[in-house]
Order: structure tokens, then sequence, then C-alpha cells
């Protein structure tokens, strides 16, 4: 497990995303009413990132099918897509905001 | 007794009388200007009466379908000449009929003589009257449907009714930006039936989408929402074989399906459009453990139909069956398919498909299956046939198969054939014209999708197929 901590230029304003690369992993840092969420940036419907999809509330809808997906679990909430998709864990410590990745 | 078919004018001449005949503006309590704008579907939203959600819903949508592209895949040609912006998206009817018979063009008349439909029925169909004469059946039904707590209502019903329901499924089978037609079809909507069938309850006889007394049911928009709670069951049909009107020439349903656990959901169409139009609709069915989903899908007319019913196959031993049959005669192009996606263990599926092209007319099948890793002894067979009936038309079969579990079980045929010359040789020498003998084979072709039909959807079907394939021979 490795702790990174996200860059306060890198941290999207509330109801906002921001694509992240780690490795060779995209990930999806959002921004919930000043809570962050990070999901893997792909779309278990078609593989195509999730990057430019609309927030809604706690949930992010695929910019191509609409397939929409709970940022706190992953879980799929609508078909086309039904596999849920990875999310790590971030904390936020004053103003560090730090994403543990595996 | 049927009379003699003879096209007197070109189907452009009658169009244009048909067109100038149900244009009434007097006709009509609101008509929304041509083109979409979100002030139109503001007022959509406004003059329902819609609680917030929906509007919301519907602005949400508008914005989205803005946004989308349109396909570039499919039948682009036919696709480009859509003009969104010379279409009314919002006709509302005054509650009296608003046609006259005088005005149904002669050829939808003589189809409707030879087809066998009761007098009634004609003038429902090509919007003469909104009133369909069997009330008394409708409501004997609506009785029944009520003791076991069945809902049975037209979508902006269930929307002030049972709103709960509503919002909870509504768009989580077809999301709005699924495509640019479903979000079209959210922004716009207006009809469509919405079916909720309580746990255990088996409802005898199929609904009808046509015995509901509703204005607005021949809309071009319809949303139909269906759900099935564990072990319950049901059949629906919509459309019939006879010719179906429509003052638009853009129709874009959306229809989704959800069977929970151990529960049946039959879904029938027999699509006849008037040929002028073009029929984009999405359907798409969710069915959990051990339930079963059936579209039963028949296309005969419109000018350009996409249409794709999918099953996701979700829960273990879930079981899914497509059939559909495709006619596309002069100016036709029947573009539709099946989509299966097993993504559980021990499902099943069965996609079966036939289409019949003549006078130069064009089918194209376009299929899915989808077996997930973990779908442990999932099982399909896919069998699609097409019988060309003359070198000017021709027929496109696209199956796509994704296997991704080694148990799976998959079988596809394909077979792409024209009536035998010693087929019709035999036939004839026992008595039948070349034309009868032609229907009889192509009748027999269909034969997989007409039995499954209610009788009399069945008949009629035999007797339409037998007059699309007049002049097809000689």
């Amino acid at each position: 497990m490795r702790r990174i901590s996200i860059s306060p230029n890198q941290l999207p304003a509330p109801g906002q995303s921001q694509g992240l690369t780690i490795d060779t992993t995209s990930i999806l840092l959002c921004n919930v009413d000043g809570e962050y969420f990070a999901i893997e940036d792909v779309c278990t419907h078609d593989g195509s990132p999730l990057d430019g999809g609309r927030l809604d509330g706690a949930c992010i809808e695929c910019p191509r099918h609409g397939a929409r997906f709970d940022l706190r679990t992953g879980a799929a909430l609508t078909l086309p897509a039904f596999l849920p998709v990875e999310t790590f864990r971030v904390t936020k410590d004053g103003d560090v905001v730090t994403l543990e990745f595996p | 007794m049927a009379t003699e078919l003879k096209a007197t004018n070109s189907p452009d001449e009658l169009l244009s009388d048909y067109r100038h005949g149900f244009h009434d503006p007097e006709n009509y309590v609101f008509k929304s200007g041509k083109g979409l704008t979100r002030e139109i579907v503001e007022r959509i939203s406004s003059m329902k009466e819609e609680p917030e959600w929906m509007h919301e819903f519907r602005i949400r949508a508008f914005e989205t379908f803005e946004a989308k592209p349109m396909p570039t895949w499919g039948d682009t040609e036919l696709l480009s000449q859509i003009d969104f912006a010379d279409i009314h998206y919002f006709v509302k009817s005054t509650d009296g009929p608003e046609r006259s018979w005088d005005d149904v063009p002669d050829d939808i008349k003589r189809t409707f003589d030879r087809l066998g439909i009761p007098e009634a029925e004609r003038k429902f169909l090509s919007g003469v009257s909104a009133q369909y004469e069997s009330e008394v059946v409708y409501h004997s039904v609506v009785e029944e449907l009520d003791r076991d707590g069945v809902i049975f209502c037209d979508m902006d019903t269930a929307v002030k009714k049972y709103p709960e329901l509503v919002q909870k499924y509504l768009a989580t089978i077809i999301p709005v930006a699924d495509n640019k037609f479903s979000a079209l079809n959210s922004a716009v909507w207006s009809g469509g039936s919405f079916v909720y069938v309580p746990k255990g309850v088996t409802v005898a006889m199929p609904l009808q989408a046509y015995f509901r007394i509703n204005a607005e049911n021949m809309g071009q928009f319809e949303r139909t929402l269906i759900i099935a709670d564990e072990g319950a069951k049901v059949h629906y049909i919509e459309g019939c074989t006879a010719p179906k009107f429509s003052t638009s020439s853009l129709h874009s349903a959306v229809v989704e399906l959800i069977a929970f656990e151990g529960a049946s959901i039959r879904y029938t169409t027999i699509q006849n459009w008037y040929r002028n139009i073009y029929n984009l609709v999405t359907k798409r069915a969710y069915a959990y453990k051990n339930a079963t989903v059936e579209w039963v899908d028949g296309n005969i007319g419109s000018k350009l139909t996409m249409k794709y019913p999918a099953i996701y196959l979700m829960g273990e031993g879930a079981r899914g069956e497509i059939l559909s049959m495709a006619f596309a005669g002069e100016g036709q192009h029947q573009d539709a398919g099946a989509k299966i996606i097993h993504a559980a263990p021990n499902t099943t599926s069965v996609v079966t498909n036939k289409s019949v092209t003549a006078h130069g007319g064009k089918t194209t099948y376009r299929g899915l299956v989808e077996i997930h890793p973990n779908a442990t002894h999932a099982k399909t067979r896919v069998k699609c046939d097409a019988l060309i009936m003359d070198p000017e038309s021709s027929s496109d079969t696209k199956p796509t198969m994704q296997i991704h579990e080694a148990t799976a079980t998959v079988e596809h045929e394909a077979s792409v054939s024209k009536i035998g010359d010693d087929q019709l040789f035999y036939a004839m020498s026992r008595g039948l014209s070349e034309a009868d003998a032609t229907a009889m084979i192509v009748n027999g072709f269909f034969d997989f999708f007409i039995k499954e039909l209610p009788m009399e959807y069945a008949v009629e079907l035999n007797r339409l197929v037998k007059m699309e394939m007049e002049g097809s021979v000689g």
C-alpha cells in the first residue's frame, strides 16, 4: 500500500473531477461537496474513461452511455454497466489530501 | 369479402393527401411548434402538470440530446435525412375524435379490409376515434387487475399516481444518455404504459396497449416501464398488424423491463408504421435470478427501423429469448437485431431472427451475445435466416459474439436463401397459383414467429405477409 499526497493544484473544485495517473493506472478524483472520492477512470461497460462525466451527488454518470456509478462503493447503479468500478480510499488531513494506492 | 388491392395513387401522393388532411390546427388543444427547444420541453412538462423531478428529468435529457452526436453506424445515409427541426414534438389532442375517416388514405382502408380489422378498431388505429368501443371489456379487465394489485396505466398517470415506483425504476435500465434517441425520448416522452405486477401474481390475459383509453397512446415518443415483482408473470402486447399512422416522421420509444427473481415477462411488438417513418427504438430488459424475459418482435412497416431488444441476464438461472421477424419492401430498411448479455452462471438464451426482403428492400441483422467471465455453463443459441426474393433486394447479417467464459456453450447458425424453383414447382403442381405458393412458403418461413402470437394477431399477420408478397414473383 502506498500513500500518495495529491498536490493542491490537482484538487478538483466541488462538483468537479480531476484525472490522475499513478503508475499506469488512470484515476478520477472527484470532489463531492468538499469530500474527495477516487475511482479508477474506466467505465466497466465499454472500457473507456469516465472523465468528463457529470457528477450528481455522490454518483458519476458515464459521458458516453449514461451508466451511473456510486463514487463511495464503485457499484454500477444503472445499465449498461453492471460491474463495479474500483475505488481508492482518500483521506483529508487539514489541507493535505492523500490517496491510498495498493 | 376482401377487395382487390390496386394502388391508384403512389404512396407519396397518398401521404401528401394525408398530411394535408390531418394537419388541422383547430383539432388540437396544443401543438408545439416545429423543432425542439428548451422552452418546448418546459411547456410539455408544464402542460402535463408534472412534478418538479420529472421537469428536471426532461430538461437534463434535452441537454443530453443536444450534446449527443448522431450514430455513426447503421444506415447513416437514411439517418442523416432526419430533420430534427422539422418535427412537431408534442401534439395534445382533444378528447373527442379529431380526424375524419375520409382523411384516411385509401391504401390504408384497403389494408384494413383485407386484414379483417373490426370497424371500431380501424377507426381507433387510424386516429379517427380515440375511444375503443369495447370500453366495457376494458373496464372489466381493469377491475380484475385492480383486485390483484396490478397497476396498468399510461405513463403520464403513473408519474402522478405512483411517483415512488416511477422514480425508483425509470431510466435505470436505459439511462437518458444511453443514445441520442433515448435522450430525445426522455425529453419529450408522452404516453406509453406503466405496468407493475406484484409478487406471485400471474396476469392471465395479455395486456394490450390499445385497450387503454387514452388519446395520447398513439404518440410517437412513448415511454414504457414494466416491472414484474418476484414470481409474477405478465404478457404485454403493443402495436398491431394494421398500418399505423403518425403525423410525425419520427417514432422513438423507450421500453424498459424489469423481471425480479422467478418472474416472467413477455413483450410482443408488431410494428407496421406507415412507410415514411423513422422508427428508432431502444428496448432493454433486466432479468434477475431464475427470471425469464422474452421479446417477440415483428417489424413490417416504417422507412428505417433501428431496434435491438436487449436482455441482461443478471441472476443465476435467468433465461432470455428474442424472436424477431422483419419484412422489408420497396424503400425500406429493417435494421433490427438482438442483444443478450450473460452475466451470471447457468443463464440461457435463444435468439431467432428471420427476415424477408422483396422489391428492393433491405434487412440487417445486428446482434450481440456477450458471455462474461463467471457466467459459468451459460448457453446460447443464435439463428438468423434471410430470404431474399429478388436481385434488387439485400440482406446483411452482423452477429457479434464475445465469449469470456470457457464453460459456455455457444451455437450460431445463419442462412441466406431464395425460394427454390423446385419448391414453387411442387406447390404449383398441387394447384396453387405462383403468388399463393410464394405466400405460403413465406408464411411457413415466419411460422416460428406467428405461432407465438395470440390468434387474432396470427391471422392478421398471415394475411399481411400474403399482401406484402404480392407482385414478388413472375
